[in-house]
């Protein structure tokens, strides 16, 4: 009988096979982009994506995306909203379940806790019952106060990115554990973190209160793995590298996509695995990004 | 118009004006006008005020300069942090929100401060115009003690009657119970701060009225601008520009870099 541990470190092509098309997948801040670039290498259709920003812009620029679980589809460089987010929303190409940072937390919640749902007060009074069908207004039957109903947001697979892992799937965080990562991991089926690097064993039993995820299920060693994003306690995010794709984005929201399909080959389908993205990117570049 | 200081930066010596000492002030992502008015405050009269930006919660009141961050997810902010709070343990304590103050913008503000950043046009499907969503504004707003709404525009397409989706619930469509009578505990909207006035509310009706307008703009200016119906008061006061002591203090000690001079 084999009676080793049984280790959980894969690299990012296989890690990309775990996500198929139609999956619900959510994607935590930092960006984990060595396994959005897999997804989007790998032509992976039909997605429902729990994501904001510029990552969640990229996959619906890419085809990759049917659904958004969407709370934030904030921009910068100019674009207020994500050009392709926008795009594809005003023409009804995907479908939005609108919702906000509390309902998310809150459904993720209630995934985790195998509830049918969780109560919310914010957004009592707004439009998001409306044009969310999904989100029920109740009243509550303790003292009768109106709440929103919650439903579960049950991801089939989480993918994160950290500071350190070990090859158990124990992951710490440095500089605070992601916005909505803990949610995340929780809620979902199976969850996948992508590490700025792989430490021993015993470091994490030194600390074991600095232990964020407990138990992913396959560890991804990714350095820079989260560019063009920052990479808390690593690096800040690449603005140069951004502004490339958001304007990409806005030619092509404008009806041009030549610059931005040039942008998905040259750095999401031309690129076999991480290193050779890495490449691509440059180490000056790379080493650029340093946060002090 | 004073040429010595520009429109934002009356905006932000404004609203560092109506902040209080011991208050917890949270800023959401690109928005520099409070952003600098939070720093501003903590500098000039609140040694005791938390601020919460990005998720990091931070007394920095020691420092000879709190500069703003150089683009919205700047993430060095963390660098002040003494505690952290992510996006799912931001609402663990909401009980305890009476002495926070938020700030929020919108794609549309209506007359009785329900603003909505989801998006314009009547079918929802197929919107003119898809806005960037609510973030965190619903909730942020249902439980902050007040907040502020600044605006970067001031047009009759932004300032409406009626908002086509609300996002963050203000005064519903008026009446001094408008939050009670849905259990909605926090304050609401204290005032609007747009690039020509300051707006408050009417305590009984709940709506929109021009408290003052920024130097060089008249009453018939912000009614010409503004997309809903407009109650003048027969005296409407200017707003008090910047001092050049707090000019001095915000472009040395805040906005090095000149943001809100661009």
């Amino acid at each position: 009988m084999n009676t080793r541990r049984r280790e959980r470190i894969i690299d990012e092509v296989a890690a990309g096979g775990w996500i198929e098309n139609g999956m619900t997948i959510a994607i935590g801040q930092p960006t984990p982009m060595a396994l959005v670039r897999q997804i989007i290498r790998r032509r992976v259709k039909d997605l429902t994506v729990v994501d904001a920003g510029f990552s969640l812009d990229l996959l619906i620029a890419a085809g990759c995306v049917r659904k958004v679980v969407s709370y934030y589809a904030g921009g910068g460089f100019g674009y207020p909203v994500t050009p392709m987010f926008r795009r594809a929303a005003e023409r009804g190409e995907i479908e939005v379940w609108e919702c906000e940072e509390g309902i998310l937390c809150a459904g993720l919640q209630a995934a985790a806790q195998a509830l049918p749902f969780l109560p919310w007060r914010g957004a009592v009074g707004t439009s998001l019952p409306e044009i969310n069908p999904d989100l029920k207004a109740f009243a509550d039957p303790i003292r009768g106060e109106t709440l929103i109903a919650v439903p579960p947001i049950k991801p089939d697979v989480a993918i994160l990115h950290a500071a350190h892992a070990d090859a158990y799937g124990n992951v710490r965080h440095l500089g605070g554990p992601g916005w909505i990562d803990l949610f995340m991991y929780r809620a979902a089926d199976r969850t996948i973190v992508q590490a700025e690097q792989i430490v021993p064993n015993e470091e994490i039993r030194a600390n074991p209160w600095a232990t964020t995820i407990a138990a992913a299920d396959a560890i991804v060693r990714a350095p820079f793995g989260a560019h063009p994003f920052y990479s808390r306690g690593f690096h800040v995010q690449d603005n140069e590298h951004l502004k490339a794709y958001a304007d990409a984005a806005q030619s092509a929201a404008g009806g041009d996509r030549k610059a931005l399909d040039g942008f998905l080959d040259r750095y999401c389908r031309e690129p076999a695995t991480h290193a050779d993205y890495l490449e691509r990117i440059g180490i000056r570049r790379l080493l650029g990004l340093h946060e002090y | 118009m004073n040429e010595k200081y520009s429109i934002p930066e009356l905006m932000a010596v404004f609203l560092a004006r109506q902040l209080n000492d011991g208050e917890v002030l949270r800023v959401g992502v690109a928005s520099p006008v409070p952003e600098a008015a939070v720093r501003m405050a903590h500098l000039t009269h609140g040694p005791n005020m938390e601020l919460v930006l990005l998720g990091a919660r931070m007394n920095v009141a020691h420092l000879e300069t709190i500069p703003m961050p150089a683009y919205g997810w700047d993430r060095r902010v963390v660098r002040w942090a003494e505690s952290y709070s992510d996006t799912g343990h931001r609402f663990d304590r909401v009980k305890d929100w009476s002495n926070h103050v938020f700030f929020i913008g919108g794609v549309q503000v209506d007359a009785y401060g329900n603003t909505n950043l989801i998006g314009v046009g009547k079918d929802y499907r197929k919107l003119r115009f898809r806005g960037p969503g609510s973030v965190g504004t619903p909730t942020l707003s249902t439980h902050v003690g007040r907040y502020y709404i600044v605006l970067n525009n001031h047009n009759p397409r932004v300032l409406v009657e009626k908002c086509d989706y609300i996002s963050a619930f203000g005064y519903g469509r008026g009446g001094a119970d408008a939050r009670a009578k849905l259990g909605i505990p926090g304050g609401g909207p204290r005032l609007c701060v747009t690039p020509m006035c300051v707006f408050d509310f009417d305590e009984g009706a709940s709506r929109m009225r021009l408290a003052s307008v920024h130097p060089g703009v008249t009453p018939e200016d912000v009614r010409s601008a503004t997309g809903f119906e407009l109650e003048i008061p027969e005296h409407v006061p200017a707003t008090p520009p910047p001092s050049d002591e707090e000019l001095a203090t915000l472009r040395t000690r805040v906005d090095l870099a000149g943001r809100l001079r661009r």
